[in-house]
């Protein structure tokens, strides 16, 4: 049951190919995020279901309707933009009532949503207030509720979070999951911050160049990306040359010292994937690979070791638990359950 | 606020008295009891104001000149706004060479645009009257009105009218809602600027004037041709009076700031 689909949608300027072949299903009440690089094509995506911009090819329905002949200003979308686009000359409450005027509600109707409105954002007792006259996190704060006042059968954030400080944004980030559960509006949010993605999305749509790389949840697309891209991409990694040799009497894994039982459907050269927060320090009878220990960095929850190993330079993330951790030049072995790697064959992905 | 210099402070102050001096000397002049161009020594007389009274052409010609300002540039601002929201964010064939067409007025000198119009003005017949009058005014401000609103107009974030329109306003709603309230400041800076620059235009405007709808600075022009009697100089201390309780008015309801300028900032 979709609610809003995106259906071999593309969109070419001139030469370039800003989104080719966009494919996507929402279903109603989703939380989806478009992550992806500046210039990855989100943001055009995101314009195109508003309607500022028009795709060069493929369709967009909402609810079974297709958009492509619906001007902007009947699709009954709300809107978040990253700047917040408050009319500076009108007061919070009136930034709030404009959609209900356009659409006819009556005064006192209005009046009475636009109030619940505010306090749905915490910002009641603000009605009178000028834009510039509020902070960064309160103008977001209008711009919300502004935006699903109106009951938008979708609500896009472009970037909404990404002008304010790491704090805030946090907070934000807690509160706009939060109101979006609670009143169950279709959202589609565009970020370049992986960490925001994770936190509020029930799906997590990730792009390179125009593309669609991976469509998942948070945890499917940071446990088993799709593509050295979005591995990448959603936070470090750690990449080291492998090769799959089936001639020897097991087929195994070798990179470095270590070995394991070759994984299935690849061969020859590989590179061997490990998340540094998968990755633990074992003896030297242990299979792991042979590494130095060059810096050992501090970071209040957890420790952060950048290592030189036979395979190249790794990184290691630790929990602050209280155990001794091993110091800078210390020499270690680097090991990991054969179920947290992930291994393609070499040169494949980007 | 950086605290000025010793030199600076001295280059200021002869700067300023450079600026304000021919004012004060035409002001103070305006008050001679004499009947020449002359400082006043043996006391002040108001004698050169109540003349003022005696020529009526004098004050007919500030009235054409108060209108044909006015007039002039609204019209020329009806023009400018829809023109710089279209050169602004909009790319289209032509959209250079009609910039530079509606900044042209700006390159030619105005002797030469007088003679053209006059010469224009007498082909089509319409030499000589109101309209042609005010068809040159609007055209020699345009480009004033037409450079403030445009700066207006760029700086503006699009996406305040995205936002508008998704939420459900139509081209008009949405110009006068949001796109003029935002670009006001620079709509009044132009029109202020377009005044003053029609309120002072000779050089052009001598050629197009007719008997009954002279400008002021026209009336004074021809007139000093002819006399040389203090009256020009208490009719420029009467505008200059009139000019400032104008500002005055204007700083106590608008912002004198937000009108020079064009500062989006809305003081409420």
């Amino acid at each position: 049951m979709s609610f809003l689909e995106l259906n071999g949608v593309c969109k070419r300027f001139g030469d370039h190919v800003a989104v080719e072949d966009i494919n996507l299903s929402v279903t109603k009440g989703e939380f989806i995020s478009l992550l992806g690089p500046s210039g990855c094509g989100k943001t055009t995506t995101l314009q195109m279901i508003a309607g500022f911009v028009d795709p060069s090819a493929g369709a967009i329905c909402l609810n079974g309707r297709d958009l492509g002949s619906v001007k902007p200003s009947k699709r009954g979308l709300g809107i978040v933009f990253q700047s917040y686009a408050l009319f500076p000359h009108m007061t919070a409450a009136e930034n709030i009532a404009f959609g209900l005027e356009m659409r006819g509600v009556p005064r006192a109707e209005r009046e009475l949503r636009v109030r619940d409105a505010l306090v749905m954002v915490g910002l009641d007792g603000y009605a009178d207030r000028h834009p510039r006259r509020m902070s960064g996190g309160q103008q977001q704060r209008v711009a919300l509720a502004r935006a699903l006042v109106i009951k938008p059968d979708v609500l896009l954030l472009d970037e909404p979070l990404s002008n304010l400080d790491a704090k805030l944004r946090e907070d934000m980030q807690i509160e706009l999951r939060q109101i979006q559960r609670s009143i169950g509006t279709t959202t589609v949010l565009v970020t370049h911050d992986q960490t925001e993605a994770m936190a509020l999305s029930d799906r997590i749509v990730v792009m390179s160049k125009g593309r669609i790389e991976q469509i998942g949840t948070p945890h499917e697309t940071y446990e088993k990306p799709a593509s050295a891209f979005v591995s990448q991409f959603l936070g470090k990694t750690n990449e080291f040359p492998g090769e799959v040799d089936r001639h020897a009497a097991s087929p195994r894994l070798v990179a470095g010292s270590c070995h394991w039982p070759a994984p299935a459907g690849v061969t020859g050269p590989v590179t061997v994937t490990v998340r540094p927060e998968k990755v633990g320090f074992g003896g030297e009878t242990h299979n792991g690979l042979k590494a130095r220990i060059t810096n050992r960095i501090f970071q209040g929850n957890h420790w952060l070791f950048q290592c030189e190993t036979e395979c190249g330079p790794a990184i290691v993330v630790r929990q602050n638990t209280g155990e001794a951790q091993p110091t800078e030049g210390e020499n270690v072995r680097l090991v990991w359950r054969a179920e947290d790697m992930g291994v393609r064959p070499r040169g494949a992905g980007r | 606020m950086s605290r000025n210099g010793s030199l600076a402070l001295i280059f200021h102050t002869v700067f300023v008295i450079f600026m304000v001096a021919p004012i004060v000397v035409v002001c103070l002049v305006a008050f001679t009891p004499e009947g020449y161009l002359s400082l006043p020594t043996n006391g002040f007389s108001l004698r050169w104001f109540r003349t003022i009274a005696d020529y009526p052409e004098f004050i007919n010609a500030f009235w054409v000149s108060l209108w044909i300002g006015a007039v002039s540039s609204v019209i020329a601002l009806l023009f400018a706004v829809p023109a710089a929201l279209a050169i602004a964010r909009h790319q289209f064939r032509g959209r250079e060479a009609l910039s530079a067409l509606f900044l042209s007025p700006l390159m030619i000198p105005h002797v030469v645009l007088g003679i053209a119009f006059l010469r224009f003005f007498t082909q089509t017949g319409l030499s000589g009257t109101f309209v042609a009058l005010l068809i040159s005014h609007v055209i020699v401000v345009f480009p004033f009105a037409l450079r403030l609103t445009l700066a207006a107009a760029t700086g503006m974030d699009r996406s305040v009218e995205m936002a508008a329109v998704s939420l459900g306003a139509n081209s008009w709603t949405l110009f006068r809602r949001v796109t003029l309230p935002l670009i006001l400041p620079g709509v009044v800076s132009g029109w202020a600027l377009a005044f003053i620059q029609s309120f002072d235009e000779v050089t052009m405007t001598v050629f197009l004037a007719a008997p009954g709808i002279e400008t002021l600075p026209v009336r004074m022009f021809l007139y000093i041709q002819d006399n040389i009697d203090p009256l020009v100089t208490s009719v420029s201390a009467s505008v200059i009076v009139i000019t400032m309780l104008a500002l005055i008015l204007l700083d106590r309801f608008y912002g004198l700031e937000r009108v020079l300028a064009g500062h989006s900032d809305r003081g409420r």
